[in-house]
């Protein structure tokens, strides 16, 4: 990953002197060791902010969304689930693909932050649940790509050739109804609707949010457990089809709410109702949920 | 000479003053630490400071208010039962009770009364715990805050390691102390050495430099990764800012307080849809500026007491020790 460090401040480097780009968005190195949040480089010179290691959780993707209207172009570091969340964000009509100079890097997975935490910088830290799980570790769309392709390419098939792992949501699927539910409202008691998981989240790239429209009464301001649930399920829906499993919502929650194993269960139900589909992998206008067929079959009208 | 008694046996304490009041003591649910009513089978959670500040305690996430029937053109308004039972929170810590000071500042002083805080606050009272060491996002050091001697607390326990000391700090302390007595012991005690701090904010000056930066170039920098959720601001314990709400079923309502967050859009959004901080970086600014100026010039302190909460929980590492470095460095 060193190698990656140098290759991409070399890059980026090269981009802001010849001003091709007026911004680069990678990571840098935050308050702990453990931590490598966004950063943005404008100037040649402080290029050797640029990291990429093992903490460079954060998708960076969701705040092209902040260049929409500047004038000149933006370059951004793309892992395999940043790019799934490019893709989702140009989909969504969000993005104007030309605008954005894209640079690709494996990815080996990156590692849990609060293990990490708990462990010391001496420790075998574990992979964040999310990356364990990872089926598309390289970029899938990029204008350059930095690493060894080759091996890149070689460590991708083996994940993607791997089945989806469901244990957990299999587990939850277990319960009865009313366990379901007193599982789900106490995990939902505890949210303080901060918001943190709706504007980390690439799917979630509404002009104005509906948890936003205090006025219509859609949602109350009122924290409770009535009010959390709904804005918990209104969001997972909203997210359905178009959650490319980055897991940033969850790394996001501060109050540790298992927000993955909702969006899994509903990546689950698509693949079952509708063949197997993984969001973001593909640009084709074809979306499970969001894609207009006039021969639908529509038995239940 | 301090009172003491065996880390192992505070639990008989907390069960002998729970008779006499509602006890809320520091523990750990799912991830989650925050106080909470003792019972016997809650686990202590003594070893940091809890997630959850204890500002809801005074200041709940959602209050009720008041109750209304508005039928025709008649309005009645209906006064909730008041709470009379006594409170006591068991292991606030320093920088906690600092917060408190703040909140006094806002719901009590320049001639305005919140009585839904300050019913809260009479009928609470505080034993303090100090800290052993320093956890690596503490910086109460560097905000005036002794972490081993709270201000404010109505008695002071000390953290012994295997033992906890009790020192009376109010006369309310001392009738508190005195309901314990025949529990404690009596010993000559050091108080153990306080560990390094891992974080440090050099603050001298700040508010007076900040005077004249509303337009310095450095927020358009630092606001660039803020996602604008509201985490920094629920986890603080000093961010006090709210939004009024009813909740109405037909002829029948309720006023409500929420908690609301200067990050959210919404917060600012005016009628007619002007909104005057229309971007992250005026949102940014506002929160640094209302910590480190507005409330110093106002009530002669900051409004950051050092804890480190939104240092461990902000998603983006928007670290306010960080950012204070910056300002002083700023040209």
């Amino acid at each position: 990953m060193k190698e990656i460090t140098l290759q991409m401040q070399e890059l980026a480097r090269e981009l802001l002197q010849k001003g091709e780009v007026n911004v680069v968005l990678g990571w840098e190195k935050g308050t702990f060791w453990y931590l490598s949040p966004p950063a943005f480089v404008d100037k040649p010179e402080d290029v050797e902010r640029l990291v990429y290691d093992d903490y460079c959780h954060h998708n960076l993707s969701k705040y092209l969304m902040d260049y929409r209207y500047q004038e000149g172009k933006v370059a951004v570091f793309l892992k395999g689930c940043d790019s799934r969340a490019f893709n989702i964000l140009l989909e969504d009509n969000q993005l104007e693909r030309e605008k954005y100079v894209l640079i690709g890097i494996p990815c080996p997975g990156m590692k849990d932050q609060e293990k990490a935490k708990e462990f010391g910088v001496n420790g075998d830290i574990p992979l964040a649940k999310k990356c364990q799980e990872c089926k598309y570790p390289n970029p899938l769309v990029y204008d350059y790509f930095l690493g060894d392709k080759k091996a890149a390419d070689e460590a991708a098939a083996t994940k993607e050739a791997k089945a989806k792992e469901y244990s957990d949501v299999e587990q939850m699927e277990k319960m009865t109804s009313d366990e379901k539910y007193d599982f789900w409202s106490s995990q939902y008691e505890r949210c303080i609707r901060c918001y943190a998981c709706r504007n980390v989240c690439p799917a979630c790239n509404c002009r104005e949010c509906i948890f936003d429209q205090s006025r219509t009464g859609w949602i109350g301001k009122a924290n409770n457990a009535s009010e959390n649930q709904f804005f918990a399920l209104t969001r997972a829906m909203h997210v359905a089809g178009r959650c490319i499993e980055c897991g940033e919502c969850e790394r996001a929650c501060p109050m540790h709410i298992p927000i993955m194993l909702l969006n899994k269960k509903l990546i689950k139900d698509i693949n079952e109702l509708f063949g197997e589909y993984d969001a973001g992998v593909k640009v084709d206008g074809v979306l499970p949920l969001g894609h207009f067929d006039k021969n639908d079959p529509e038995e239940f009208m | 000479m301090m009172k003491i008694i065996a880390k192992e046996r505070l639990p008989e304490v907390l069960q002998l003053l729970a008779k006499d009041y509602n006890v809320l003591v520091p523990a750990k649910f799912e991830g989650v630490s925050r106080f909470t009513p003792y019972s016997a089978d809650v686990e202590l959670a003594l070893e940091e400071n809890v997630l959850m500040p204890p500002k809801d305690i005074f200041f709940p996430q959602t209050e009720k208010m008041y109750k209304f029937k508005a039928k025709d053109k008649s309005l009645e308004i209906e006064e909730l039962p008041v709470e009379k039972e006594e409170q006591l929170i068991f292991g606030i810590r320093s920088c906690d009770l600092k917060s408190l000071e703040c909140l006094d500042q806002v719901f009590l002083t320049k001639g305005y009364v919140d009585h839904f805080y300050k019913d809260k606050r009479d009928r609470t009272a505080l034993i303090a715990l100090s800290c052993l060491q320093p956890q690596e996002a503490c910086f109460c050091g560097s905000m005036g805050v002794d972490p081993q001697n709270g201000v404010g607390a109505d008695i002071q326990a000390y953290d012994l390691k295997d033992k906890i000391g009790f020192k009376a700090i109010s006369a309310k302390g001392q009738e508190i102390l005195e309901k314990i007595s025949g529990l404690l012991a009596e010993e000559e005690v050091t108080i153990p050495t306080f560990g390094e701090f891992n974080l440090k904010a050099d603050i001298e000056g700040v508010p007076e430099k900040l005077q004249g930066m509303f337009d310095h170039p450095l927020w358009a920098d630092i606001c660039r990764k803020c996602l604008n959720c509201g985490a920094c601001t629920y986890v603080c314990p000093t961010c006090h800012c709210f939004d009024i709400d009813s909740e109405v079923r037909g002829e029948d309502g309720v006023k409500i307080r929420c908690w609301d967050t200067c990050m959210f859009g919404e917060y600012t959004q005016m009628a007619g849809g002007h909104n005057p901080r229309p971007t992250k970086k005026e949102r940014v600014r506002n929160r640094f500026m209302h910590k480190l100026r507005y409330f110093p010039e106002r009530y002669k302190m900051l409004l950051c007491t050092g804890c480190g909460r939104c240092v461990v929980k902000c998603p983006v590492n928007l670290d306010i020790t960080a950012i204070i470095k910056k300002i002083k460095e700023a040209e």
